[in-house]
C-alpha cells in the first residue's frame, strides 16, 4: 500500500459518490426549501422600496434625537429599576414554583410517567405563552402596573426554567442515587441527598441565564401597561420625542450591558 | 446459617437469556468470589440480587426474606442489609467523603436533618469510624471528586459499612484501580467478613487475586454456575477451563 505523502499512513480510503435517486432526492429537497423561503418573504410584506424610502425619515429622528434630553433623568432611572425589579421577582417567583415541578418532569425523579407527562405538556404550555402575552391578560386581570408584568414574567419562565432544570437533572449520573436508594431510605432523602449537590451549580446557571434574558424581556413590558421603561419608550414614540427617546435607549442598553457582565461573572464563578 | 441464599435465579433482556438458574449462597464472615468471563452475567446478578432488575424466577432469600416478593416499604426495609460497592464508585462528586459515608445513615435519619446536612453526632461518629476503617480519616473533608479511584473505591466501602447492611455485594470493585490500590481496596472488604461478621459477594475479573481474599470462588459462565469450590481448589486449570472460549 503506498503511503500518503508526509504522513506515513496509509492512503484514506475513496468515499464512494451517492447513488443516482439520492442525489436527485437531495436537489429537489433544496428546491423545497428555496421555494418555502421565497414563500415566507411574500408573506412577511419584504418590501426593500418601501425600506430605501423610509431611511431618510429616520435618519432626519436620529438627528432631531441629539443631544439627548437629561429632562427628568431621575423618573427614567426609577422606572429602569422597576424594569429590574420586575425581572428580579418575577424570576423568584419561578424558581420557587419550578423546583418541585422539575423533580416530577425528570425521568429519574419522577414518581410516574403518567405524573411526568401531564407536568411535561404543563410546563411545555407555559414555556410556549410568552411573558408579554402574560402581562397583556394579568393588566386586564389585576389593573395597570409592574405587578401585572411579575406575574407575566413568573408564568412563562415557570415554564423555561422547569424544563431546564428537569434536563439538568437528568443529565446526572444515575448511579449515586442507586446506591442511597439501596439503604432503603425514602426516595425525598436518597435525591436530594444525592442530586442537589451535583445538580446546583448548573440550575444556579440557569437561573441566572433566565434572570438576564428576563431583564431584557421586561424592558417592553410597559408597552402593554405592565410597567418598566416600556412605559416612557411608549410615551415617547408615541409623543415623537427623538431626544428623550434617546436617553431612554441607552439607559436600557446600560443596564442590559451591566447585568449581562454582572451574570456572566457570577455564571462563570459558579462553573 | 446463610445470609444469602440464591435458588433458581432467571433472567433474560429482552428475550436473551442472562441467567439461566444460577444457585448462590453465602454465610455471614465469609468471602465468596464470582468470576467469569466478560458477559456472563455478573453485573445482571448483582442488579437481580438487589431489585435494582427484577429477575425472571426464581427464590431471593435475605436472613429468611424472600425479596423477590418484596414490594415498596417491605422492599425499603429488607435492602437494608443489603450493600452494594459499584465499579464505578457511584459517589456524589460534590460531597466530601464524610458526607458520601452517611448516605448509608439515610434511612435512620428524619428527612429535615437530611434536607440541610445536620445528621446526629452519633451518625457522625459511626461514618468517621468507618472512614478510619478504611484508613480515610484524614481525608474526611475531602471533595469526593478529588481524590483517587482506590480512595473513592475505599470511601464506597465505608458508606456500605455505616448502613451497617450485613450483606456486602461488591461488582468489580478493583477493575479501574492500580496493583496497590486493588490490593487496599480487596484488603478493606476482606476485613468486613473477617472482622464485622459480614457476608461478601464479590465479582473479580482477575482470577490472580483471588486466593488469598475468598473462601469460595463461584464460577459463571453464559449465566450457569459452573464451579462452586472452595478457594483451595481454585487452581490455574480450573481458571483456564473458565475463560476457555467455547468451541
Ligand atoms: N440493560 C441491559 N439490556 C440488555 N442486555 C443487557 C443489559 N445488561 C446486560 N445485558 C446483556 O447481558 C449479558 C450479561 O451482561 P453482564 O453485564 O451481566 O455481564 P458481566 O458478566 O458483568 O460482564 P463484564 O465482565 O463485562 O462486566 C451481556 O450479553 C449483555 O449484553
Ligand atoms: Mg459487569
Amino acid at each position: 500500500m503506498q503511503a500518503r505523502p508526509g504522513t506515513g499512513l496509509a492512503p484514506a480510503p475513496v468515499r464512494p459518490a451517492r447513488p443516482l435517486p439520492q442525489r436527485v432526492l437531495r436537489w429537489l429537497l433544496a428546491a423545497v426549501a428555496v421555494a418555502g423561503f421565497i414563500g415566507c418573504l411574500r408573506l412577511a410584506d419584504v418590501d426593500p422600496v418601501e425600506l430605501a424610502e423610509g431611511l431618510p425619515t429616520m435618519a432626519g429622528w436620529i438627528g432631531q434625537a441629539f443631544p439627548p434630553s437629561t429632562e427628568g433623568l431621575s423618573t427614567l432611572l426609577v422606572r429602569a429599576a422597576e424594569t429590574v425589579a420586575i425581572a428580579v421577582v418575577g424570576t423568584a417567583f419561578a424558581v420557587v414554583l419550578a423546583l418541585p415541578l422539575c423533580v416530577l418532569a425528570a425521568r429519574t425523579t419522577t414518581p410516574s410517567g403518567w405524573v411526568r407527562l401531564p407536568v411535561r405538556l404543563f410546563l411545555n404550555g407555559l414555556r410556549g405563552v410568552d411573558a408579554f402575552v402574560f402581562a397583556l391578560l394579568f393588566v386586564a386581570a389585576v389593573g395597570l402596573g409592574p405587578f401585572a408584568g411579575v406575574l407575566g414574567i413568573a408564568l412563562h419562565t415557570w415554564g423555561s426554567m422547569g424544563k431546564l432544570f428537569s434536563e439538568s437533572i437528568e443529565a446526572l449520573p444515575g448511579g449515586p442515587l442507586e446506591a442511597a436508594e439501596l439503604t432503603g431510605a425514602s426516595r425525598l432523602k436518597t435525591s436530594s441527598y444525592t442530586l442537589l449537590p451535583d445538580v446546583l451549580p448548573s440550575i444556579s446557571s440557569i437561573g441566572l441565564y433566565l434572570l438576564e434574558f428576563n431583564i431584557r424581556a421586561s424592558t417592553v413590558l410597559g408597552v402593554v401597561g405592565a410597567g418598566g421603561i416600556g412605559q416612557e419608550l411608549k410615551n415617547s414614540v408615541d409623543l415623537l420625542a427623538f431626544p428623550r427617546l434617546a436617553t431612554i435607549l441607552i439607559v436600557i442598553l446600560v443596564m442590559v450591558t451591566a447585568v449581562d457582565q454582572l451574570s456572566a461573572r457570577l455564571r462563570k464563578a459558579l462553573a | 446459617m446463610t445470609a444469602l441464599a440464591v435458588r433458581g435465579l432467571t433472567h433474560a433482556y429482552g428475550g436473551v437469556p442472562v441467567l439461566r438458574a444460577v444457585d448462590l449462597s453465602v454465610s455471614p464472615g465469609e468471602v465468596v468470589a464470582v468470576v467469569g468471563p466478560s458477559g456472563a452475567g455478573k453485573t445482571t446478578l448483582f442488579r437481580c440480587l438487589t431489585q435494582l432488575v427484577r429477575a425472571d424466577a426464581g427464590t431471593l432469600e435475605l436472613f429468611g426474606t424472600d425479596l423477590q416478593q418484596a414490594q415498596g416499604k417491605s422492599l425499603r426495609l429488607a435492602r437494608r442489609d443489603l450493600g452494594l460497592v459499584f465499579q464505578s464508585y457511584n459517589l456524589v462528586r460534590r460531597l466530601t467523603a464524610m458526607q458520601n459515608v452517611l448516605v448509608g445513615r439515610l434511612a435512620d435519619v428524619p428527612a429535615w436533618r437530611v434536607l440541610l446536612r445536620r445528621f446526629p453526632a452519633a451518625d457522625e461518629a459511626l461514618a468517621a469510624a468507618c472512614l478510619d476503617q478504611v484508613g480515610l480519616l484524614p481525608y474526611a473533608h475531602t471533595r469526593a471528586d478529588r481524590l483517587s479511584g482506590g480512595q473513592q473505591q475505599r470511601v464506597a466501602i465505608a458508606r456500605v459499612l455505616a448502613s451497617r447492611a450485613r450483606v456486602v455485594l461488591a461488582d468489580e470493585p478493583v477493575a479501574s484501580l492500580d496493583p496497590a490500590s486493588a490490593a487496599s481496596v480487596l484488603t478493606a472488604l476482606r476485613s468486613l467478613a473477617t472482622d464485622h461478621g459480614k457476608a461478601v459477594v464479590c465479582s473479580l475479573h482477575q482470577v490472580d487475586l483471588v486466593a488469598g481474599f475468598a473462601d469460595r470462588v463461584v464460577g459463571l459462565r453464559d449465566g450457569r454456575v459452573v464451579l462452586d469450590v472452595p478457594v483451595s481448589q481454585f487452581d490455574p486449570a480450573a481458571a483456564s477451563a473458565l475463560y476457555a472460549r467455547a468451541g
